[in-house]
């Protein structure tokens, strides 16, 4: 079976963790619960008829307190950066995030998912921004951790994408 | 460096801090040096015995990582450490452990260190809980403030806009001679002035119950009301506009009047009132706008609903947002939507909107209820 390692990137409170709860354990809890450090999970996915193990790298938030580990990006086969739909500021952040990754591991297949989808009524990116940031090569999905709207999605198409990578 | 032996003092107390320490040797392997702390069994049942191996690429992905570095570190010998970060393992049980692992040269030795993360890992996690929801509260607050901001620009706007045509039409009143036309520019006068006078008053109310909001939350106990209290001053304040455009409202008493919700009166009474007068607007000539309650195990339902046309779907997706506020045509009363939401949702209730199967709108808001007062 083909086995590909991909992190979780973002800064911190965007639901990462959330997301491979959703995924991995189809859990899900409001409680907000800061992840200090590395947890690696695994789910096998299906994509295009062939079976691929997912190695997940959740990784600790990037802000202030916690910059992120550019070693934990060694073998990563791509990355979920995520942000949080209902903060703008996270986007931004993500953005620059995602410069400094670039610059560690180089180019590598990467989605971006907005996240907290089901808080529609406090949604602060609006599609424009989302197209241009499409216009320039960054693919996004909205995604809810909380209903588990475009998680599996966004994971099985970013598994798609570490595949067909060479 | 000699292998600790187990029951060497050093053995003894590296095991009693939680530590477990490797010695690399010239084949790769990473041997168990001395006695193996508990957690360490619970993780990797197999690493038990003396000199025993840890089976690095089955046992962990992360430490697998890590031995880069860790080589690296070896390499370079002298007083090099390399430290991997905390990083969470899974034992037999489903427990989640924080280790950390530290790559250090000793004795001519490469030496591995496992830590399991104790009480000092725990607060500081704790600090950083705190600080990253501080940062989070700070956000959304900030992020409030501008969408304000900018509903406050509009305000303005409409405002000077109004202000405008007062001032236009004094103008031409001033060199007009026909009576007429003066008593017809008269009138355009003072409807601009009545308008701004309302976009005035909303802004104050806002504000007031803003302001109110604040104090609530951050003084007294948690603010209550009787619900009927609220939508017999709500009803007062709609009842001549609906006498107005011909739109009967009915009002489903079912008991439910006497229950308390842990909300202020005069935001309750607000927002309703805001409701209502949404759901006249949007309630054709000669119908009607109905409000019931539903009781639910800790929450009151109350739905308001007519069978006006049904919202445009891109509205409906922001309805209580800013650009719903925007996009929505500026009518006086639904200005406050977006103020209804952060009123229903700073005291943790939910507020929505379904458009009706049978056609026609519905806003519903869910409170949380408070046990009746003996």
């Amino acid at each position: 079976m083909i086995q590909k390692k991909i992190c979780l990137i973002g800064t911190s409170g965007v639901g990462k963790t959330s997301l491979v709860a959703k995924f991995v354990h189809s859990m899900f809890s409001d409680k907000y619960l800061t992840t200090v450090g590395v947890k690696i999970d695994k789910k096998t996915v299906s994509v295009d008829g062939a079976e691929v193990m997912l190695m997940i790298w959740d990784l600790a938030g990037d802000d202030d307190y916690q910059r992120l580990q550019t070693s934990y990006l060694r073998g990563t086969s791509g990355y979920l950066l995520v942000a949080d739909g209902t903060r703008q500021i996270t986007l931004d952040q993500a953005i620059e995030i995602q410069g400094r990754v670039v610059e560690a591991a180089g180019p590598l297949p990467f989605l971006l998912a907005l996240n907290k989808a089901d808080l529609v009524s406090q949604w602060e990116i609006d599609d424009a921004r989302t197209d241009d940031l499409a216009a320039r090569g960054c693919k996004s999905f909205k995604t809810s951790a909380k209903d588990g709207a475009g998680v599996e999605e966004a994971f099985v198409e970013l598994g798609r994408m570490v595949t067909q990578s060479k | 460096m000699p292998d600790l032996d187990r029951d060497s003092p050093a053995s003894t107390v590296l095991e009693a801090l939680g530590f477990a320490v490797f010695v690399h040797d010239e084949s790769g392997a990473l041997r168990l040096s001395g006695r193996p702390p508990g957690w360490l069994r619970s993780i990797w049942p197999d690493v038990n015995a003396p000199a025993a191996p840890l089976p690095i690429d089955q046992a962990s992905p992360f430490l697998e990582n890590f031995l880069v570095d860790a080589g690296e570190c070896w390499s370079a010998g002298g007083d090099n450490r390399a430290r991997s970060g905390a990083w969470i393992e899974q034992a037999a049980d489903g427990t989640e452990l924080t280790l950390e692992a530290t790559a250090l040269s000793a004795g001519g030795q490469a030496i591995l260190l496992l830590e399991r993360l104790g009480e000092v890992f725990e607060a500081k996690k704790s600090m950083l809980q705190k600080a990253r929801e501080t940062v989070i509260a700070y956000q959304r607050l900030n992020s409030e403030m501008q969408k304000k901001e900018i509903l406050l620009n509009c305000i303005s706007e409409e405002m000077n806009a109004a202000l405008a045509n007062v001032i236009t039409s004094l103008r031409l009143i001033e060199s007009e001679k026909n009576p007429a036309r003066i008593a017809q520019l008269l009138s355009l006068a003072s409807r601009a002035t009545e308008e701004q006078q309302t976009l005035i008053n909303k802004v104050l109310n806002v504000f007031a119950a803003e302001l109110e909001g604040l104090r609530g939350r951050e003084g007294t106990s948690m603010a209550e009301t009787k619900l009927g209290d609220a939508l017999r001053a709500a009803e007062e304040n709609v009842v001549p506009q609906f006498a107005e455009k011909g739109v009967r409202l009915s009002i489903a008493n079912n008991g439910l009047g006497e229950a308390r919700v842990a909300m202020d009166s005069t935001h309750l009474t607000r927002v309703l009132s805001t409701l209502l007068e949404n759901g006249l607007q949007r309630a054709p000539v000669g119908d009607e706008v109905r409000l019931n309650f539903g009781e639910e195990p800790e929450s009151i339902l109350i739905q308001i609903s007519e069978n006006g046309p049904p919202f445009r779907k891109d509205i409906c997706a922001n309805l209580f947002s800013r650009a719903g506020t925007a996009a929505i045509e500026p009518q006086a009363s639904q200005l406050p939507l977006q103020f209804c939401r952060i009123a229903i949702e700073n005291c943790q209730g939910e507020i929505g909107y379904e458009s009706r199967k049978e056609g026609g709108n519905c806003f519903w808001i869910r409170l949380p209820r408070l046990a009746a007062t003996k």
